[in-house]
């Protein structure tokens, strides 16, 4: 991937992450299948420290649900600092997106 | 005789893996652990971590009888985790390998008095005994004008942050750093 991309592609994980749990109560798979195929593609590796970080920011937790097979899982979701943080990031998207659309045309 | 299988146990999971793949299972989770370090959630993480790879080597197991993992099934588990990123932590190649240059400052912390000799000790990166010997010399060759100039810097020099987790400051240092407090708030109130 071109190196100028990669730090985009890294800032803006974070809210996609955020925007997956906000739809729904998701476990980590269901995270890494939203995301496969995108331009976002990631892994466990890089998604149970991020979701450490944004659990200890406060922005999401999780509860531990039983499945059929298996082990419990962790199911998370946004805590209403979390949901703020959203409607935060998404309108601030939203306003980034115009400027970029607008500069330069 | 030879060992055939290790049992390891994964967070939740308990599974038994050959020799081979249990020690490319370490060396994984070494790994993690060493690019976790220092972070206040490293524990869980690699909890998570272990889990992930509990489920995705069973996942691959072949549904009959007690299997063991071989390194080509946590191989390719390994490689759809991928290794440990911290978040927001860009790799920072130029950073100094030198802390930065600190102030000259006053060190509170462990003083015997107000901290300037450890201030200077810190600062030229000396061992602050030998700071406070050659101090005291200069006292009995100054004649005590040593006094005087140690008080001038007692009063001039910043008092250096605490150091988190560091004891509280007590007695004569917590003392001096209240007396040059009240003169410096004398001082400004005069200038002033």
């Amino acid at each position: 991937m071109d190196p100028k991309l990669a730090p985009i592609r890294k800032g803006l994980l974070e809210f996609l992450v955020l925007k997956i749990v906000g739809a729904r109560s998701v476990y980590v798979p269901d995270i890494l299948r939203r995301l496969a195929g995108t331009e976002f593609a990631t892994q466990e590796g890089t998604l149970y420290p991020l979701l450490s970080k944004l659990r200890r920011e406060d922005l999401v937790q999780y509860e531990w649900q039983e499945s059929d097979a298996g082990p419990p899982r962790k199911y998370y979701r946004l805590t209403e600092t979390g949901r703020a943080q959203l409607a935060a990031l998404d309108d601030y998207w939203n306003r980034i997106n115009r400027t970029v659309s607008d500069i330069g045309t | 005789m030879q060992r055939i299988s290790v049992t390891a146990r994964l967070n939740r999971s308990t599974l038994q893996f050959e020799e081979a793949a249990y020690a490319r299972l370490a060396s994984y989770l070494d790994e993690a652990a060493r690019t976790l370090a220092g972070n206040p959630d490293q524990a869980e993480i690699l909890a998570d971590l272990e889990q992930a790879i509990a489920d995705k080597c069973s996942g691959r197991m072949p549904s009959s009888g007690p299997g063991v993992v071989t390194l080509a099934e946590l191989e390719p588990a390994l490689e759809e985790i991928g290794s440990v990123q911290v978040p927001g932590a860009a790799p920072a190649p130029d950073q100094p390998a030198r802390p930065a240059a600190r102030p000259l400052q006053q060190v509170s912390e462990g003083a015997l008095i107000s901290g300037v000799c450890q201030g200077l000790a810190r600062y030229f990166g000396l061992d602050v005994t030998l700071v406070r010997v050659v101090a005291v010399l200069l006292l009995f060759v100054s004649g005590g004008a040593m006094i005087l100039v140690y008080l001038i810097l007692m009063l001039l020099l910043p008092f250096a942050p605490r150091e988190p987790g560091s004891e509280r400051i007590r007695t004569i240092p917590a003392k001096s750093r209240q007396f040059a407090g009240f003169v410096r708030s004398k001082l400004r109130a005069v200038a002033g």
